[in-house]
């Protein structure tokens, strides 16, 4: 194998640094947080929130990997993370279409108040 | 593990732009579904094999169905004009978004965290299970944590189960007459 070949592969094999993952993690949550606030759509906006939680999980899993005091315990905490996720989109959805039931609309501009 | 990363990152953020940007609600959601399998093949590269299995069950299987449900429910799936689908505040929103993002990934990208190394996550199930229930060094509050979060999967579906629920007497429903 030549030389250039091998520090190439070298180069593809090197590890990555912490601050990868983290913006990623940065750049997806700004994501969700734009399109929780443009979106006119009740369900979009949920989707954009749950973005925004799959970021954090990220960061938090990348953490757990790269600190060595860390001791892994960041995967105990996005395994919560996920469970709190998986009930705030049960409910959502249930109000979501409650909602829509009382006002035949989803539009959060025209959604404005509690009791319809 | 550069080829993956820069594969795996440009499918989560494409698919996350995806969600934001297009005009057909089903899409979003399968675009949102595409940006779950992008973080759950991270977990797989940060030694996190065991959420990663968790992300495709619970994101990809059944938030997506769930939310895909709420779709159907509540509108037909149509392509909209761009300008129906997002509020007036499009840029505002876009100047406060790229704040925040660049704010965070400077302050994240400056801040030295010394004697990074990747390879200390919990490659075992048997480490992540001991973890969760606050066994053999973990923080002894995760057994707390554990318990509170049934209580609250319990309570989150009853009331998912009450608020969504048809009030006796109100015959078919309203939303699906027009």
């Amino acid at each position: 194998m030549p030389p250039q070949a091998q520090e190439l592969l070298n180069q593809l094999n090197a590890t990555l640094p912490l601050e990868g993952y983290l913006v990623v993690g940065a750049i997806m949550f700004a994501i969700g947080a734009w399109g929780a606030l443009i979106r006119r759509n009740a369900v979009v906006v949920f989707m954009c929130i749950e973005l925004m939680i799959n970021a954090v999980n990220l960061s938090l899993v990348a953490f757990a990997d790269y600190l060595p005091d860390a001791g892994g315990v960041g995967v105990g905490y996005a395994v919560l993370v996920i469970a709190v996720a998986a009930a705030e989109v049960a409910v959502g959805l249930a109000i979501v279409l409650a909602v829509y039931r009382s006002r035949k609309t989803v539009n959060v501009d025209e959604v404005n108040l509690m009791k319809g | 593990m550069i080829v993956a990363f820069l594969f795996l990152a440009s499918m989560t953020l494409i698919c996350a732009l995806g969600v934001v940007l297009s005009r057909s609600v089903v899409h979003s959601a399968l675009f949102m579904s595409g940006a779950f399998l992008g973080v759950a093949g991270f977990f797989v590269m940060l030694n996190a094999p065991a959420l990663a299995a968790f992300q495709v069950l619970i994101y990809v299987g059944a938030v997506t169905v769930v939310i895909l449900f709420g779709i159907m429910f509540t509108q037909r799936p149509q392509v909209r004009r761009f300008s129906t689908i997002i509020n007036r505040q499009t840029w505002a929103g876009l100047v406060a978004t790229i704040g925040v993002g660049s704010f965070l990934a400077y302050v994240l990208s400056v801040q030295n965290w010394n004697y990074t190394s990747p390879g200390n996550g919990l490659r075992e199930v048997a480490d992540l299970g001991e973890v969760l229930l606050g066994l053999n060094g973990a923080p002894p509050i995760f057994g707390l944590l554990f318990e509170v979060i049934s209580i609250l999967l319990l309570v989150a579906v009853i009331a998912a189960i009450v608020v969504s629920r048809r009030k006796t007497g109100e015959g078919v429903d309203r939303g699906a007459e027009e």
